[in-house]
């Protein structure tokens, strides 16, 4: 059967961008139902080994809305998630899993329109990478 | 392991039942483990369903509550107080939002909708098995707060928490107390000079035994946290003796030979190397600018109090709360900016105050007698170009006060006012109905062709392409160009940076939210008010100050803090002591200790914000974040990945 | 009758539970202090918490009101009553106040609705909902609105037929029509007044038609259809239903205009404007808005930036009064103005129009104060005794001002004002005068 939409798991930040996420909801921007968000306080503190255990489960992909340059907890944020991002795309690459599966993107608190539009490209590319 | 868990699903009045089909995530979570009660309610925050919730988790021994409603932004602390309230520890709440990121997002796709909503509660489920309870970190805190800048709003703010009966420390950078307040002549709305205001603070904080006021004092360093900050301040003397002869502290001013330019008349005027900014300035007496004093020695000639032996001196001070109300500097404009350094004629609004000040019976400056007066606003604010996007709020008001003020004071004063659109918000309106009734003369102009200045042979000329009569071009040669210019942030903000202090967008101080936290920072126990956290007038700096005071009060009135018991843990199995957390962790909350011959970390509890940054750059994965655990996240995306 | 007065005591009475004396009672509240917070409508959250969102965040405005209504409503320090009048204030001495409360009947049980709105279904009559600024219809048995705190039916008896319909379905038998007047007699230690504002009624105002031409709103209407808890679920034209697609603001309506009375600036409309502008070009991706304005006055933290931000999404801001507006038989509107920056008179034609209404005093509370006069300054808001150093004090001492009761003001002045008013309440029982 052919899928409509792919299986997201959006990893959050509960001040800044899970915010985002739902003024997406009460804006009714729409996108699809098998996006599925975990909040967390920030979003240089999540674990790679999360990320891997997601595809390990069967998600398509894993996105990360990250603080950006808003993050209450320093500066320094936007470099750590990145540092995250760098160390699991090479997990990724030694178990054979497209990188392209992992995106990060800054969400700020209201960013409820970038939020779905970069959900849907992503949901775009992840459909047609698994169809091939 | 929680073993018994209740579940509600709510209706949100139909917000989520048009879209979700709750009966059927209710049926689908019934058989999940541990799951003892599922419920569908029509508001789950409605006062009969908390009660319901209560008398649930009481009558059947409940250790578990999760209820699927709308986001945990606007409910997780009301379902949280329906455990406590039923004796159940709050942290064995789990919060699904199924509305937001649920039936909203998805009301176009209501079968998708349902399946989410069953793998959301499923996967709260799955997290509040793994719940444990814990219980809010207590500190002590001292009952003390520091007040950093004694301007109006730092004073002000003083006082109050001194009529709470709460200690203060009050530091002010300067030798003087009264920050811009005590700069400005007559203020707008009540006819007070700024000294007169400034006057009346300071002998009210003199007055009170627990107000500690430290002037020359820079805080320099800071060792602690909430309840309990250790601040180190470099209190710079005033090489003058307490109790000194007015006379001979005359005397001495007169003959010191060093003569700099005078930063509280904004260097319109010059100054003595020992000096005090005006006769009842405070403290009363005066100070040795030690910088540019050249120690000729010619003042201990004449007045007895001079000392020269006084030595920096290195206080510590331990207070619960810290507040800040360091205030702004005005805007400096560029050399050529409006004609800016290009003529002696062309200067700013608070050198402009400090001419009407200084000058009685008729207006002069430089040996000229001044009567046409151009005024140029937005200078430094709402630049569409560079730093300062935002309007500075104050400006248009301040100006106009003040060209009205000269018209007061004295005769034949013709005003020209260059504007982008006059800002007198609310009751100021008056003030410019007032203006325009007294025969000021407005000219507006859009950003995009601002006015400009020509400055020919000394003579300025200021053109306008003035909207108000549809572009006509007009130009006018005033004796002196006043340019309105607005707020920035103090040039010098090192204090900020010692207690991390983030800034926003225009780099002022930055609040957490505006409308639910406006004077707390994401500092713990640091409170901001007045123009450091942007601009402000005289009333809305006092306004912050006293809510700043309310809050920092809080903090420290009653001897003890609960904090959010959401921070990282170490496995000291597993932890080879790298370094890596403690680099990582901006709060500086990781510290190194010897467990036998092992050296492991630590987590400082009070500390930790638990942000987690410390959790991902563990080569051993040594950490947890508590109810972030690998453990509880796993799971949860078990539960989001699990079948239907 | 005296033996029904009831009496008791709180360390400080909270007159308004609008965001403005919400945020002061839990300050208070938060500090170990008892608090009577008396609200005359039927729910706490004032005019606020029937906002769309707010600027310069473009926050929910009911996510930043409800939790805080919560709060307030949970906080075991803090007493409400709704539906409810302070009739008298005496001072008697320094931190002893004496109030008379009146607390009318809701006809409803408070603690037994558990607000299944069958009395809504079952009642036979419909009037205007003055909680949706008229656009609709509610229910003489009727829920205020959905995120009211209480969430309690009441009965609105002026329009009640007494049918007896909402009794039948009860459920919790909580309708009770033999509910009569509470009084009480409270002593307390400090009062703060927050008694908000009134919105400019624009029927003063016939040049532009309100209430006359259909399409013609206030700003206070377009928020409730902008709203998360709005009536149609869209925006629509009150004259045919059809969505507006040409929409236009006059700024300024009853502010600085002297012939109107009202001489100030109400330092609030030129930012909602903008903020339901941005909201709209979000709604209506096809729609033109235009605001007409003599000065922008985006004055505030961040409010500049909103305004460039209005600008770049393509809000038209032309500089130009509205003289007068007339409606040609399509229910479209043509508004004549003087365009400043063509120097010339001009027409425009748009399908709705907003009028973006402006802040006025509500004196009422000054003459609840007996004894000892609660002074109002020349425009009859709270009058403020020192300005400048103790922005909250009133001419009683003891007796403090927060919020728009003194003056307009934006929400996050309004909060600072509450917590200054607060904190000056809190001295002063700290200090025993």
């Amino acid at each position: 059967m052919e899928k409509k939409s792919a299986r997201i798991l959006v990893f959050s930040t509960e001040k800044i961008s899970d915010p985002a996420i739902d003024m997406a909801g009460l804006l009714k921007l729409h996108y699809p139902p098998t996006v599925y968000t975990i909040a967390v306080p920030c979003s240089s503190g999540i674990k790679p080994r999360w990320i891997m255990h997601a595809y390990e489960q069967g998600f398509d992909g894993v996105f990360i809305a990250a603080d950006g340059s808003d993050c209450t907890y320093g500066e320094s944020c936007t470099e750590k998630t990145g540092r995250l991002v760098e160390v699991t795309h090479q997990m990724m690459k030694g178990r054979n899993i497209d990188p392209a599966r992992l995106r990060m993107a800054a969400i700020c608190s209201v960013c409820s329109e970038s939020f779905v539009k970069q959900i849907k490209s992503f949901n775009q590319y992840l459909l047609q990478s698994t169809k091939s | 392991m929680n073993k018994r868990l209740g579940v509600y699903i709510c209706h949100c009045g139909g917000n989520i039942s048009d879209y979700v089909d709750v009966e059927k995530v209710k049926e689908s979570i019934e058989g999940e483990e541990g799951v003892f009660l599922a419920k569908t309610t029509m508001f789950a925050c409605s006062d009969a369903t908390q009660k319901e919730m209560v008398e649930d988790i009481r009558n059947n021994n409940l250790d578990g509550l999760v209820v699927a409603s709308c986001s945990p932004k606007l409910h997780l602390l009301t379902f949280r107080a329906v455990s406590e309230r039923a004796l159940l520890n709050k942290y064995n709440y789990v919060h699904a939002n199924i509305r937001e990121q649920g039936s909203w997002a998805h009301s176009d796709d209501k079968a998708g909708a349902t399946a989410k909503a069953i793998q959301l509660v499923r996967s709260a489920v799955a997290k509040v098995r793994l719940a444990r309870s814990l219980d809010p970190i207590i500190i002590p805190s001292k009952k003390a707060v520091a007040v950093i800048g004694a301007g109006v709003a730092g004073m002000r703010a003083a006082i109050e928490l001194s009529d709470m009966g709460c200690p203060v420390t009050l530091i002010e950078r300067e030798h003087f107390v009264g920050g811009r307040t005590s700069q400005w002549d007559i203020l707008f709305t009540t006819n007070q000079t700024g000294k007169e205001l400034v006057t009346k603070l300071y002998n009210d904080i003199a007055g009170r035994d627990n107000i500690t006021l430290i002037t020359g004092a820079e805080v320099i360093s800071n060792t602690g946290s909430i309840g309990d900050f250790v601040l180190k301040i470099r209190v710079t003397p005033r090489y003058i003796m307490d109790k000194c002869d007015e006379n001979n502290l005359a005397k001495a001013i007169e003959v010191c030979p060093v003569v700099v330019p005078d930063n509280f008349n904004f260097t319109i005027t010059s100054r003595k190397a020992i000096y005090h900014n005006f006769p009842s300035e405070y403290p009363h007496y005066p100070v040795i600018d030690i910088e540019n004093c050249t120690r000729c020695g010619e003042c201990e000639k004449v007045c007895k109090s001079v000392d020269f032996s006084q030595q920096e001196q290195i206080v510590e001070v331990n207070v619960g709360s810290v507040m800040m109300a360091t205030g702004f500097d005005p805007y400096t404009p560029g050399e050529g900016e409006f004609g800016y350094k290009l003529s002696d004629f062309a200067v700013t609004l608070p050198q402009f105050k400090r001419i009407t000040d200084l000058n009685e019976g008729r207006l002069v400056y430089k040996g000229k007698e001044i009567r046409n007066i151009a005024y140029i606003y937005c200078v430094g604010s709402r630049q569409s170009e560079g730093d300062n996007n935002y309007c500075s709020r104050y400006c248009c008001t301040s100006a106009i006060h003040a060209s009205l003020e000269a018209k007061r004071k004295f005769s034949n004063i013709s005003n020209f006012h260059f504007t982008r659109g006059v800002r007198t918000y609310g009751k100021q309106e008056l003030l410019y109905a007032e203006s325009l009734r007294m025969g000021d003369i407005y000219f507006q102009a859009y950003e995009e062709n601002p006015p400009s200045v020509d400055v020919n042979n000394g003579e300025i000329s200021v053109s306008i392409n003035d909207i108000m009569t549809g572009g006509r071009e007009i130009t006018v040669e005033p004796d002196l160009l006043v340019l309105v210019t607005g707020m920035v942030p103090r040039s010098d903000n090192s204090v900020a940076s010692i207690f991390k202090l983030p800034k926003g967008r225009d780099r002022f101080f930055n609040e957490i939210h505006m409308k639910l936290r406006p004077v707390e920072t994401v500092i713990d126990g640091i409170t901001i008010c007045g123009a450091c956290q942007g601009p402000k007038n005289i009333t809305e700096s006092v306004n912050s100050a006293l809510s700043a005071a309310a809050k920092s009060f809080s903090f420290v009135n009653k001897g003890q803090l609960a904090l959010e018991p959401i921070i990282a843990e170490v496995d000291k199995e597993t932890c080879n002591w790298c370094g890596k957390c403690q680099e990582a962790c901006p709060f500086d909350a990781v510290k190194m200790v010897k467990e036998g011959e092992k050296e492991v970390a630590v987590i400082n509890n009070s500390v930790c914000k638990g942000c987690g940054m410390c959790l991902p750059v563990c080569p051993v994965n040594a950490i947890d974040l508590i109810a972030f655990s690998d453990n509880e996240i796993e799971n949860m995306i078990d539960a989001l990945s699990s079948n239907i | 009758m005296a033996d029904n007065i009831k009496t008791s005591s709180y360390d400080a009475l909270v007159i308004g539970a609008g965001i403005a004396g919400g945020e002061a009672a839990l300050n208070l509240a938060n500090n170990g202090y008892s608090v009577l917070l008396v609200e005359k409508d039927l729910s706490v959250g004032g005019k606020m918490i029937l906002l769309s969102k707010v600027f310069p965040t473009l926050d929910c405005a009911a996510c930043i009101t409800t939790p805080k209504v919560s709060e307030i409503s949970r906080h075991p320090g803090i007493t409400i009553y709704t539906g409810s009048e302070v009739r008298r204030v005496v001072k008697k001495s320094e931190n002893n106040f004496e109030a008379e409360v009146v607390k009318h009947p809701r006809y409803v049980i408070e603690d037994d609705c558990t607000a299944c709105q069958l009395c809504e279904q079952a009642c036979p009559v419909v009037v205007k909902d003055q909680y949706q600024y008229n656009l609709v219809g509610r229910k003489a048995a009727f829920i205020p609105f959905s995120i009211a705190s209480p969430r309690v039916a009441a009965i609105d008896i002026e329009n009640c037929t007494l049918c007896g319909a909402c009794e039948k379905v009860c459920p919790t038998k909580c309708i009770d029509f033999t509910m009569e007047p509470e009084e009480f007699l409270v002593s307390v230690g400090t009062v703060i007044v927050a008694t908000g504002f009134r919105l400019f009624d624009p029927l003063n105002m016939p040049r532009y038609g309100y209430g006359e031409y259909k399409n013609v709103l206030t700003s206070m209407e377009m928020e409730r259809q902008l709203a998360p808890t709005r009536p149609f679920n869209t925006i629509l034209r009150p004259g045919d239903g059809k969505m507006p697609d040409k929409l236009a603001y006059v700024l300024c309506t009853g502010s600085r205009d002297a012939t109107v009375g009202n001489p100030i600036c109400s330092q609030i409309c030129c930012m909602y404007s903008i903020k339901q502008a941005q909201l709209l070009m979000g709604a209506l991706p096809m729609a033109d808005v235009t605001i007409y304005y003599i000065n922008i006055r985006s004055f505030g933290k961040g409010f500049e930036e909103f305004y460039e931000q209005a600008k770049g999404m393509g809000v038209n801001f032309i500089k130009g009064k509205i003289g007068k507006i007339t409606e040609k038989e399509n229910g479209n509107l043509v508004l004549r103005y003087e365009d400043i920056n063509e120097n010339r008179l001009r027409e425009a034609e748009h399908d709705m129009v907003i009028l973006s209404v402006g802040v006025l005093p509500n004196p009422d509370a000054a003459s609840i104060f007996q004894g000892e006069e609660l002074k109002l300054d020349h425009l009859n808001f709270i009058g403020q005794a020192r300005p400048l150093a103790n922005p909250s004090e009133t001419s009683i001492k003891g007796v403090f001002v927060a919020g728009t009761a003194s003056g307009p003001m934006d929400i996050p002045d309004s909060i600072l004002s509450a917590g200054s008013a607060s904190s000056e309440a809190m001295s002063y029982l700290i200090r025993k005068g």
